[in-house]
Formats: structure tokens, C-alpha cells, sequence
């Protein structure tokens, strides 16, 4: 018998040797190749040609238009951009976050909850204000799609849709509360709308995701969306189809870099505290914003640490990206607000935090709903597949 | 009872029976209640009200603030934000209540266990001044802390009598007295046996 199975652990390690050594061995692998392509990327980044170059470049090759960043604005690719200045007296932050309970068909009780939490974080000596809301779904047209089926990829969207609604209300009241110009409006998450529009519900909800933006708009709010570690390689396409259709052509120019990021390439591009020139992407979806006046912009920025860079992708509407100062207090503002949690803002992390449903409140929740039920003379209890797993899962 | 006093929001409970119960819940740390507050919950589904005393606070291990502590300076003017936020910010508390009584519809006190344990509660409420000298105008509160063990008794019996004394009057009154007396006596005659331990809790009340 292994000793594993002894010990009475679920995960049996010692069958995965192989594939642990396999999955090491494709890091590491990986690791060389990225270093090497690194180095022609900062090569290419600093021999970059101009901004108009750039977008006429992109022009000329329209099959890779979707692929490759563009130039927002003439500020050079190639320029670091630091934010030495505090964050102004009065500025105003708000910040949500979302959590869930998706819907269980082996639970006592169908239902889900989707929570919001979010922080309103003034720069004025006194104590943020914590806002958290919680919605309980039950009825039969929130539980069930156009085929009679649970919802499952719907509860994201839903989510998505809650968090930036409640992002718009929380400008609102920050507008009231004072007139700080801007109201940095962060949420955790790209900005730029994920889904692809194909479904109804899709459509219903990306024209209420846009209303959200317009109202953050009208508040004086600058709506912007932070993701760390991002994923994604437009800035390295760009620089790609830069070489490729450059004036002369070299083996290094055919290459191509298969395995970098574009997070690989600012980590070292990038010192704390610097962001780069403003991109934005010439996708379907951000032309569907800019239908709306809501075309996506995006930099990369470096809230770390000497020696321990973070990078994360900011995107915020080009409205906002246009107007100087805001930028430049939401540039402050995520410097001084990931200072203290190494990387992570402030703000985002207390409205996880504030949002944050755990299984032990989950666990509370099923058990005030059967209470209640008994109470009423109804006996309701969890499948005995659901009971089952709860007697293994007390082990985690 | 009350239901406007001040209310604990609880998260779960974690242990209950008739004698005490732990409760987990996060709230401000203005609002963390202290040791020798008398608190109340419903049980019976909301028939009965049990009654207890705080015993025991315990914070639990915060992993946010540890992260933000290492780098969160209080004399940085940049930061006050930061801090006055974790002031008020909800921490995570568990609280320890032991169970002296409780009373029914009529709102009568009755000393002995409660005929059930709190089930899974909304809220428990910190009983006002007027209730606890309702509560303590009879010393049989202290017979059930007595026959509790894994309780920090003593000392809880004397903060208790120390705190609740208060509500009568300051040191040297005779409203204080009126109510002191009566209640040490009580204390005296069920710990004939024990004169040290007696003394060890008069020690601590300021008549």
C-alpha cells in the first residue's frame, strides 16, 4: 500500500511523479526560450519607431490588426512613465469587488447570491467608508436558462454586470459626499467588456455595463480596471509587426517570440512606480465601446518593488486616458495605494475583502434557510451525494 | 429585553451547549465587547432569551493586517488613512459567553441552565444598564459561575460585581452598598470553604 493511501490523503502524488517532472521540465525549458526572446524584445522596444510610424504599420496590415496594440497617443512606446507627485488632498477612491454562491441542485435549497463590496477611500485623514450589498436569487427566471437548465456561465456575467453597477453607485455617492475631480473608480478585472455579445443575455447586459460607465462619466468619475499578472502579448505583436515591416530585414527579424509576454517584457522594462504609453486595441469589442463613447485604452504599470516587480495592465475609458491630470492622479494613487500590500491596492484588497462570501458563510446561510423551512413545517435537506462529499471535505 | 440596544452582528456558532457558547463574528473593534458583559440571545426560537456573560475574546489571526502591518507607519502622514481604516474595519473576533440564566415571554429571571443552547442566531445583544440591574437585583446570577469550569470564574465574578456596583452608585455610597452586601454574602456563603479564594475576589470589588 503507498504511503499516501496510508496517510489517507485524496491526491495520489506519487502517480503524478512523472508528469510533475515533465511539468518542471517545460518551465524551465520555457524559462531559457523567454530569456532569450526577452533581451530582442527590449532591443526592439528601445529601437522602436515613432507613434505614427507605428499606426500607419498596423494599417498596412490589417490581418494583424486585432492581434497588435496600437499607439493611444504620440508619447514614444519606448518612454517610462514616472508619477513622483502625492496623491492631491480630497482625491476621492472607490473600489468593488463580487463574490457568489453559484447554484447548487444538490443543496437543501435552490438558489444564488451574488455580494458586492466596495470602499470609499478619501485621501483626507479619516477612515474609509465599507460598503457591502448582498442580492439572494430564488425565482424560476433567475435560476433557470431559456432551456429549463441551472445557469452556469451566466452567474459570471451577472457578477460582472452587479460589480460594475455598484462601482457607478458607490461615484455617485463619492460625488455627493464631495466634488474631487477626478473619483477614481477601480475595479479588480480587465474594464474592456470579456463576453462576445452572441447571446441575449450577453446584449442586455453589456448595454447596462456601458449605462454604468456613462453614469461614472456624469459623476466626474474615471473608471479603470486593474489586472495584475496580465496575460496577453498585444504590446510584443505590435513590435513584432513593427520589425517585420521594417525598412531592413534581419534572421533576428524573422524570429519569432513564441513564449514572452507582454507582463514578462514590462517587468523589465519597468521600474516601480513607471507605467508605459497609453495602447488600445483595435478588437470587435472595443469598437463596440467606442459605438457606446466608451473605447478602451490601456497601459501597463509597475506597482512593486525594487528587485519584485508587479505589473499590472490598467485600461480606462479613452474619455479619461485623454485627460492629463486625471492620469496622473491615477497614477499616484495606485503607486501609494499597492505600497503598502507590496503590489496589491489598498482599496481593491478591502473590497475583496468586503465582498468575500466563504464557505463557513455559506455553510451559516444553507443552515438559516432549512431552519426557517423547518420552522414552517418543511423538511428539506441536501442530496445524499452533497452529504457524502461533506463528510470528505472536512478533511480540506 | 430591549431589541434597539446594542447588537453583535455573529457570523457562525462555533460551539454551543447550555452551559456557554463561542461564538465567531467579525466586527469594528469600537464594538468588540468586554470581559464581564452581559450579553442576551434568543433561543426557543425567539421565546426565550438566554442569558451570559463575555468570558473570553479572543482575536483571531488576521492575515490581512499582518501583511499591512509590516509596512503601515503610524507617524507617516500618508498613511492615516490606512490606519484609520483598520480601526474601524471589521475584525475577526471569536467571543466566549457562559450562561447564568435566562427568562421567558413574562420577563422573569430565572438562575440555572437555559432549556436550550442558541442555534444559529442573527444576533446577540449587550444587554443595557437597565437590564443588567434587572439581572443582578437578585445575586443568583453568581450560582451558575460558580458550578461553570473552563471559566476564568473568579475574576469574572469580580469584574461582574465591580461593573454592575457601578450602575448603583460610586464607591462610599449607600445605594452601592445596598446592593454589594447582599450580593457578597451570597458569594460568602457558597465559598465558606474557600476563604482565600473569598478574599482574592473581595480584593478586587472597591466597595
Amino acid at each position: 500500500m503507498h504511503t499516501s493511501a496510508i496517510m489517507g490523503d485524496m491526491l495520489h502524488l506519487e502517480q503524478l511523479k512523472d508528469s510533475v517532472e515533465a511539468l518542471s521540465q517545460k518551465v524551465v525549458k520555457s524559462h531559457q526560450q523567454r530569456t532569450l526572446e526577452l533581451e530582442t524584445a527590449l532591443r526592439w522596444l528601445e529601437e522602436v519607431p515613432d507613434s505614427n510610424t507605428l499606426r500607419e504599420q498596423v494599417k498596412a496590415a490589417p490581418d494583424l490588426a486585432e492581434s497588435a496594440a496600437i499607439p493611444a497617443t504620440d508619447v514614444p512606446l519606448n518612454q517610462r512613465i514616472t508619477q513622483t507627485n502625492a496623491v492631491p488632498k480630497e482625491t476621492a477612491v472607490v473600489a468593488v469587488d463580487g463574490s457568489q454562491i453559484a447554484p447548487d441542485r444538490h443543496a437543501a435549497v435552490l438558489y444564488y447570491l451574488i455580494q458586492v463590496g466596495g470602499l470609499l477611500f478619501r485621501y483626507n485623514s479619516e477612515a474609509p467608508l465599507p460598503f457591502a450589498k448582498a442580492n439572494l436569487y430564488h425565482e424560476d427566471t433567475d435560476l433557470f436558462d431559456q432551456e429549463g437548465l441551472v445557469i452556469t456561465w451566466q452567474l459570471g456575467l451577472r457578477r460582472t454586470v452587479a460589480e460594475i453597477v455598484y462601482l457607478a453607485e458607490l461615484t455617485k455617492i463619492a460625488h455627493k459626499v464631495a466634488h474631487p475631480s477626478p473619483i477614481i473608480a477601480l475595479t479588480d478585472g480587465p474594464l474592456l467588456w470579456t463576453y462576445r455579445n452572441q447571446r441575449d443575455e450577453e446584449k442586455q447586459a453589456f448595454a447596462t455595463y456601458m449605462e454604468a460607465l456613462t453614469t461614472m462619466q456624469k459623476e466626474g468619475g474615471m473608471p479603470a480596471g486593474f489586472t495584475e499578472r496580465p496575460g496577453g502579448n498585444p504590446l510584443i505583436s505590435l513590435l513584432a509587426l513593427s520589425k517585420k515591416l521594417g525598412p531592413s530585414k534581419t534572421a533576428e527579424q524573422e524570429r519569432e517570440l513564441r513564449t514572452l509576454t507582454d507582463h514578462d517584457l514590462m517587468a523589465r522594462f519597468l521600474k516601480p512606480g513607471q507605467r508605459s504609453a497609453w495602447l488600445q486595441r483595435s478588437s470587435e469589442m472595443n469598437t463596440q465601446h467606442a459605438h457606446h463613447g466608451h473605447r478602451i485604452w490601456f497601459c501597463y504599470i509597475n506597482v512593486g518593488e525594487p528587485g519584485y516587480p508587479v505589473i499590472a495592465r490598467l485600461e480606462t475609458p479613452e474619455w479619461a486616458a485623454q485627460q492629463t491630470t486625471w492620469c496622473e492622479t491615477l497614477h499616484a494613487v495606485l503607486v501609494q495605494q499597492a505600497e503598502v500590500l507590496h503590489g496589491n491596492p489598498y482599496v481593491l484588497a478591502r473590497a475583496h475583502e468586503l465582498a468575500l462570501v466563504t464557505n463557513k458563510d455559506k455553510a451559516a446561510l444553507d443552515i438559516a434557510l432549512q431552519q426557517r423551512l423547518f420552522e414552517q413545517g418543511i423538511e428539506s435537506h441536501t442530496s445524499e451525494k452533497a452529504r457524502q462529499k461533506s463528510y470528505l471535505s472536512w478533511q480540506r | 429585553m430591549d431589541k434597539t440596544t446594542n447588537a453583535i452582528t455573529i457570523g457562525n456558532v462555533l460551539r454551543a451547549d447550555i452551559r456557554s457558547f463561542v461564538v465567531a463574528s467579525r466586527i469594528p473593534e469600537p464594538e468588540v465587547p468586554t470581559f464581564g458583559t452581559f450579553v442576551w440571545v434568543p433561543i426557543q426560537q425567539g421565546h426565550s432569551k438566554l442569558i451570559g456573560l463575555v468570558y473570553d475574546i479572543r482575536l483571531q489571526d488576521d492575515p490581512f493586517l499582518r501583511h499591512l502591518a509590516v509596512s503601515v507607519d503610524e507617524t507617516n502622514p500618508q498613511h492615516q488613512e490606512f490606519i484609520a481604516d483598520q480601526r474601524e474595519r471589521a475584525i475577526p473576533v471569536e467571543i466566549s459567553v457562559a450562561a447564568v440564566g435566562y427568562c421567558n415571554e413574562d420577563e422573569l429571571y430565572r438562575y440555572g441552565l437555559p432549556p436550550q443552547p442558541p442555534m444559529i442566531l442573527k444576533q446577540i445583544f449587550v444587554c443595557t444598564p437597565k437590564e443588567v440591574k434587572a439581572i443582578t437585583q437578585q445575586p443568583d446570577w453568581i450560582r451558575l459561575l460558580l458550578e461553570t469550569r473552563d471559566v476564568p470564574t473568579d475574576a469574572l465574578i469580580a469584574r461582574t460585581l465591580e461593573r454592575s456596583a457601578g450602575l448603583y452608585g460610586n464607591p462610599g455610597t449607600k445605594e452601592r452598598e445596598a446592593y454589594l452586601i447582599p450580593a457578597l454574602r451570597y458569594l460568602a456563603r457558597y465559598m465558606t470553604r474557600e476563604p482565600l479564594r473569598l478574599e482574592t475576589i473581595l480584593q478586587q470589588i472597591k466597595s
